[in-house]
């Protein structure tokens, strides 16, 4: 076990966030939603775009030397910035690095942010609605997979799912909880893209995708960015937002592949969260509520398990038992998450674990008295991982 | 026709050439290690459990079990539209790699984790034979 440095515990703070419309916002490109995003977070955090130095940020696959576009937006140089390659995984990395830069002392206030169009991309024509397809089609593979029929990330997932109920007995109704906790979580968030009600009878009948995925399995197709601003906790005291400490993060990558081993079993998050928690001192027992990375609902069912909050195996009787409610033993996703908030890569879900952490929501929305958020982010070819934990200050 | 009317052929990479000219003969042929022996998949011009360089295409016996299936019913690609719903799995060959194929000639809800199947060939194209897998 990898012995994390103790010297980044709650060294810094997030002391800004914001996000920008989310949903349908056409006409707009993904690094304008960004700066959207990035423009509401410094305004949030009351600090002077000027006394920004860094940048770690990321954005859709095809856009080059992002971070260079984004510090042209914002009008600054900056000591540090760069951006990302680590998929789903890069938006928590990017607070991680964010914090030891600055513990390096090679920057002071970094902003941290991803943004993309997703929704526009995928509805800019009827033959881009049925491809449904983000990814420029020069990164996508060339064999063994397209001669198949095999396309998309829903497939990749939803072999985990069979895997997964193969094993342990794991349901639909399972699942379909996940989907409809995240939905009822979604309708207190106004600025959530998903307005109306799901229930579990919804849920079974609408169309298969990639079974046994349906249709509400599956996050949302989205434009949308956010954004958080991590500076020392020192700094912090004399901000104008309570500051939430960065407690820990951790990282693990399974570049052996999301076919091999049992990796689409137990995922990169079991190993990424060890170090995080061994980095913040605290145990699932301690964590409060959770942002988990819901691209599709079997990953946030298997990373449950795989965070220590249930046995491996026994996730669809936690989710079953209305954990992930507001009032549950574990309030999750609590602004709607992918599945039903807006699906900004995991960036929606750092921004929503250090708000739970200001207590400044409505009751309805507060998850009562919680100290502790775990954030958690998946992605590149479902093998990279990385976890953040946040804490009250 | 239009490139999205015609299923996609594979575009093998510099590294998976001979598995390709092995297909087209209606052999399982993959990378096999001269230094630790083990085969791997995909083709690469090292081994990924040793590092050495030294290795030959060989054939494999073709057997296997599924380690995981999914069943597609949105059709991705107008060139599928006439095979939904169909299933997608992974192989895992009994020679240790997990191969990505369509398993044929069984209704998609009768495929099951760890059922036995063995390879067919799919002859789809002129000198172009792709793997496939159906009950052993």
């Amino acid at each position: 076990m990898i012995e994390p440095s103790r010297e980044l515990r709650d060294a810094c703070a997030i002391v800004g966030t914001g996000h920008s419309r989310l949903g349908r916002v056409p006409g707009v490109s993904s690094l304008d939603l960004l700066v959207e995003a990035m423009r509401n977070a410094i305004a949030d955090s009351g600090i002077n775009v000027k006394d920004i130095d860094g940048i770690v940020c990321r954005g859709p696959d095809d856009i080059y030397s992002h971070h260079q576009q984004i510090g042209a937006r914002l009008g600054i140089n900056v000591k540090f910035s760069t951006s990302l390659d680590n998929g789903g995984a890069s938006q928590i990395l990017a607070v991680a690095i964010a914090s030891m830069a600055i513990k390096a002392g090679m920057a002071s206030t970094v902003i941290c942010g991803y943004g993309r169009d997703s929704w526009s991309r995928t509805h800019s024509s009827e033959e881009a609605r049925v491809k449904n397809q983000t990814t420029p089609d020069d990164q996508l593979p060339k064999e063994f997979a397209p001669e198949y029929g095999y396309f998309g990330a829903v497939a990749a997932h939803a072999f985990g799912a069979t895997r997964h109920m193969h094993l342990y007995g794991t349901t639909r109704d399972q699942f379909g909880e996940i989907a409809v906790a995240c939905r009822e979580h979604a309708l207190r968030n106004p600025d959530a893209q998903m307005k109306k009600p799901l229930s579990i009878a919804q849920y079974h009948e609408a169309p298969q995708i990639v079974s046994p995925f349906g249709l509400y399995d599956c996050s949302l197709r989205s434009d949308g960015a956010g954004a958080v601003i991590v500076t020392s906790s020192e700094r912090a005291r004399d901000l104008r937002q309570p500051p939430v400490l960065i407690k820990g993060f951790g990282s693990f990558n399974n570049l052996r592949g999301w076919f091999n081993d049992d990796n689409m079993v137990v995922t990169a998050a079991k190993k990424s969260g060890e170090i995080a928690y061994a980095m913040a001192g605290v145990g699932p027992d301690d964590v409060d509520t959770a942002q988990i990375y819901d691209c599709f609902t079997y990953m946030v069912l298997t990373q449950l398990e795989d965070y220590g909050f249930c046995k491996k195996g026994e996730g669809g009787d936690f989710v079953a038992s209305g954990a992930l409610r507001m009032g549950g033993r574990l309030p999750t996703n609590t602004s709607g998450g992918q599945l039903s908030e807006a699906h900004v890569e995991g960036m929606l879900q750092v921004v929503e674990g250090a708000r739970q952490m200001r207590h400044t929501y409505p009751a309805d929305r507060q998850v009562k008295d919680a100290e502790i958020a775990l954030v958690s982010g998946h992605g590149g070819n479902q093998v990279c991982h990385s976890t953040l934990i946040l804490g009250r200050a | 026709m239009s490139d999205r009317a015609r299923k996609p052929l594979p575009k093998p990479a510099p590294e998976s050439v001979p598995y390709w000219e092995a297909t087209k003969r209606h052999q399982l042929e993959l990378p096999k290690c001269n230094a630790c022996g083990k085969f791997w998949f995909p083709p690469s011009k090292s081994c990924p459990n040793c590092l050495a360089a030294d290795f030959d295409f060989k054939p494999v016996s073709g057997r296997g079990k599924v380690y995981s299936f999914v069943t597609f019913h949105r059709v991705y690609h107008p060139a599928f539209a006439g095979e939904v719903p169909y299933v997608v799995a992974i192989v895992e060959l009994e020679e240790g790699p997990r191969l990505l194929s369509n398993i044929i000639g069984i209704k998609p809800d009768a495929v099951k984790c760890e059922m036995p199947v063995k390879v067919v060939f799919d002859d789809v194209a002129e000198n172009v034979s792709v793997p496939k897998f159906t009950p052993a």
